[in-house]
């Protein structure tokens, strides 16, 4: 789970749900790239973090693409399901990743789930932190969140929680990116941060 | 290792663990002219709670406290020692010791045991012979550092980044990074880091000691916390 | 000990391998070419496991070049390293992993856009400005992160991997005697002569 390194938070807030990242791949203390993809969209509304192992990064999303044609667009929740039977499809050799599903339903109700490598879900109605800063991304969220955040007052939440947390981290940082999940648009926004 | 006639080996020695983690938390935050040390009171091992109030703050001198995590009968040894040493000073000099010489004796009074080190987290917090608040960091084997805040513990993963960011101003535009917090401000935001990580970390919990030290003298407060 | 370093610049992309084969502490050949030419627009350089690079090698050059042959259609550099990802994935859960490193570089013909892509034994892929496997990596990414700079020269690139080289010489305890070059650009395949590249870093 440090082996590439990550930090990876989404967040409520009002009609809108936030979902953020670093950008650093990394070989334990070698860091490889800077401009890492770890967020993906799903469809306009829903969004998922894949943190863990780099490869199981990119084996999953491109997995659970491959399950997305149903020419109609999946609800949050529904395709939090759905990746959590794909993780614990394979129970007994699973992918090292603890994914984070971000998104509005059809009624625009943010959605936020987290998951362990094995499919075990976690809904929450305030934030999810995964990654090997995820201790400093918990300490951080718990005292900045507050319930009805509007999507700028979201935005400057989160992405103080993924800046102050990665710096704490050795293994993550490097810059962030982060997504707005609004209504009618999702906003994203790439963080400059430091590179040590 | 006792050999029995069918030739099974039963072994006999069970390993003896020196060490002990006993949770909790730790921080301090140095302003102008004062000092905010706070900690929380349990003192768990493993999943059990030994007692919901074993403070881990400790006078030294009218002007310096120190306050530890880490093994707790290592931590309170560590104190008696200190406690011991400034006292001797005190008889002999006639004079209370101030916070840098108590600062640097720590250092030595915890290298001195470099190879088998007392496993506490010390940092210890007052003011300084100019008056003003400071913060002394330390590891276990007496690798000092002069900072305005410190957390140690359990829950410092989770409240480290938070001072950054609150007490240090760090990833924040126009402001002044040297600002030094008034002492409200600090208090608050210590009471705010130790709710925060009391919810998330199950070591940290049951009451908050604040301390203040200033001109005045050491102030106390103490507040509740989650007990679950 | 294997040495492999890649760098993408304005219009084009330039491996370099060493040319040695290794077994425990005897060096079995000193003029190996590592670097494969996958199509008219893509090489790629390889290392790790002895039998496991130059198997799985072959198997990913067997396959582009069927492809190519197939549909009269060049895979382009991204598909690739993309494909070459998927079977070392695939690999990676089965039982023989491959232990293989490779470093895919090529010039898109469609996009016109040079393109290298880093991929390690786990099979996780980046696409990357310039790139490093092994012990090199220590020694050559504070290098390349300290001479690049945006729209790279072929002169300036080489100038960067003779001064990877150098540290490399300078530094590394195994000394390599030679190295294989190979530039891909919008005409192809060329292969620098490494005589040359060693030729800059003495005149340094």
């Amino acid at each position: 789970m440090s082996y590439n390194g990550t930090a990876i938070v989404a967040m409520t807030g009002k009609n809108c749900v936030a979902i953020a990242a670093d950008k650093r791949l990394g070989q334990q203390f070698l860091t490889v790239d800077m401009d890492f993809q770890k967020i993906f969209p799903i469809t306009k509304k829903t969004y998922v973090g894949l943190p863990g192992l780099a490869t199981d990064v990119q084996t999953l999303y491109k997995s659970n693409m491959y399950r997305l044609n149903e020419q109609r667009d999946i609800e949050p929740k529904a395709f939090a399901h759905m990746v959590s039977s794909t993780l614990y499809e394979k129970r007994f050799g699973p992918y090292y990743i603890e994914p984070i599903v971000a998104g509005l339903d059809k009624n625009n109700n943010p959605y936020i789930c987290g998951m362990d490598l094995l499919g075990c879900m976690d809904v929450a109605h305030d934030f999810i932190v995964a990654g090997s800063a995820d201790e400093n991304l918990k300490g951080m969220c718990e005292n900045l969140w507050e319930a009805d955040l509007e999507p700028e007052d979201l935005f400057e939440t989160i992405s103080q929680a993924l800046l102050n947390a990665v710096d704490r981290d050795a293994l993550s940082g490097w810059g962030g990116v982060v997504h707005i999940i609004t209504p009618n648009e999702v906003i994203t926004r790439h963080l400059k941060a430091r590179m040590d | 290792m006792l050999q029995h006639k069918d030739g099974s080996v039963q072994n006999h020695q069970h390993g003896w663990e020196p060490y002990v983690d006993n949770g909790g938390t730790s921080l301090a935050i140095a302003g102008e002219d004062f000092c905010v040390i706070a900690s929380d009171t349990r003192q768990s091992e493993g999943y059990s709670i030994n007692t919901r109030f074993d403070p881990k703050i400790h006078k030294i001198t009218d002007k310096i406290m120190l306050a530890t995590t880490g093994y707790s009968a290592d931590a309170k040894r560590l104190t008696e020692v200190i406690k011991m040493q400034t006292e001797r000073y005190f008889y002999k000099h006639e004079k209370n010791m101030e916070s840098h010489a108590a600062a640097q004796m720590l250092s030595v009074i915890l290298y001195q045991k470099r190879f088998f080190p007392y496993y506490v987290f010390p940092i210890l917090a007052g003011i300084d012979n100019e008056g003003k608040g400071c913060v002394y960091s330390y590891d276990p084997v007496g690798n000092m550092e002069r900072v305005t805040f410190q957390v140690y513990g359990s829950a410092s993963g989770m409240i480290q980044p938070f001072l950054d960011s609150q007490v240090g101003f760090k990833n924040q535009q126009n402001v002044d990074k040297t600002r030094l917090l008034t002492k409200e401000e600090a208090i608050s935001i210590a009471v705010d880091s130790f709710t925060a990580a009391t919810e998330r970390d199950i070591y940290t919990g049951d009451y908050l000691e604040i301390y203040i030290v200033d001109a005045n003298g050491i102030h106390r407060e103490q507040k509740p916390l989650k007990f679950d | 000990m294997d040495i492999q370093l890649g760098l993408a610049g304005k219009d084009f992309v330039i491996l370099l391998a060493d040319n040695q084969i290794t077994n425990s502490i005897l060096t079995i050949k000193h003029d190996e070419d590592k670097i494969y030419k996958l199509s008219e627009h893509v090489v790629m350089s390889v290392s790790g496991e002895p039998g496991d690079s130059s198997n799985f090698s072959e198997y990913i050059l067997g396959n582009t070049v069927l492809y190519n042959i197939r549909n009269q259609h060049e895979l382009s550099v991204d598909s690739c390293a993309k494909f070459t990802r998927k079977e070392l994935a695939n690999a990676l859960r089965s039982r023989s992993p491959y232990q293989v490193n490779y470093l895919i570089g090529g010039y898109n013909t469609i996009s016109q856009k040079p393109a290298l892509y880093r991929i390690d034994y786990l099979a996780s892929i980046a696409k990357v400005e310039f790139a490093a496997h092994g012990y090199a990596s220590y020694f050559c990414y504070s290098i390349f992160d300290r001479m690049k700079k945006p729209d790279l020269t072929q002169d300036e690139a080489l100038d960067i991997l003779a001064a990877c080289v150098n540290e490399l010489t300078r530094r590394l305890v195994i000394n390599h005697s030679s190295y294989t070059l190979k530039l891909v650009d919008s005409n192809g395949v060329r292969v620098i002569n490494g005589e040359e590249l060693l030729k800059r870093t003495s005149a340094k």
